[in-house]
């Protein structure tokens, strides 16, 4: 038995992917939702920010909020999609029995250069500097 | 360590320490009883209200007792709930604080 019901996927997008561009990168996201005959509700940047961990290397990353209706049957195959999919570092697929207001408001500008550059984690401090080589002793003279 | 079996020693009878009657049960409101006040959550216990959820977390991350947040059960759930998938999605830590 098939029933409609709404959800709510917090995607973790990678950086490096956002950069290349952004409107792009959603729709390939929210295609993967499409595909199995889901119906998006609302798709829009929730923040960029820095994770309280790295992921796959990543200290940063940017967060794209879907709310969707789907069959309960089709949520599987979105999940099996969404774990493919290399842009995504992680997702969290909820059950969402109301979708709040705020989802309808209309996305914010984003600029993708505006992202700061710390994703790679930072180099290691470079080593001490070598002890320099004593100026030999002066020789004591005999007196 | 505090025993929880029925009182079957004879001579500890009166004492502060005495375990219950049979079939009584320890009260976890103190000795009087006195209940607590049930604390409401003051904004809504979700995985993407960072700032509020990270007040019930400790400095090594892990989640309060329902003893110190004083949340009903329900809320208590709820607040497992939102942390442990604000960590998955990598916005809590699982070890330390924010």
């Amino acid at each position: 038995m098939q029933r409609k019901r709404t959800y709510e996927c917090m995607c973790l997008l990678d950086n490096r992917e956002v950069r290349k561009g952004w409107q792009p990168l959603k729709d390939a996201v929210t295609a993967q939702f499409t595909k199995h005959g889901a119906s998006i509700l609302s798709s829009r940047r929730w923040d960029e920010r820095r994770l309280a961990y790295p992921i796959r290397a990543q200290h940063r990353g940017t967060y794209l909020l879907v709310y969707f209706s789907a069959d309960t049957q089709a949520v599987a195959g979105i999940r099996r999609d969404l774990h493919f999919n290399e842009s995504l570092l992680r997702y969290l697929l909820l059950d969402c029995p109301e979708v709040p207001q705020a989802a309808y408001e209309p996305e914010a500008d984003f600029d993708v250069n505006a992202i700061p550059a710390d994703d790679a984690p930072p180099p290691p401090p470079p080593p001490p500097p070598a002890p320099e080589a004593e100026a030999p002793a002066e020789p004591v003279t005999e007196s | 360590m505090s025993t929880m079996n029925s009182g079957t020693s004879s001579g500890m009878s009166g004492s502060r320490d005495s375990a219950p009657r049979d079939g009584a049960r320890r009260s976890k409101f103190g000795r009087f009883g006195a209940r607590r006040r049930e604390a409401i959550p003051e904004e809504p216990l979700d995985y993407k209200n960072v700032a509020y959820l990270a007040k019930f977390v400790s400095a090594n991350g892990r989640i309060q007792s329902r003893k110190r947040t004083g949340f009903s059960g329900q809320n208590q759930r709820a607040l497992a709930s939102a942390i442990k998938h604000a960590r998955l999605i990598g916005l809590m830590p699982f070890v330390g604080r924010i």
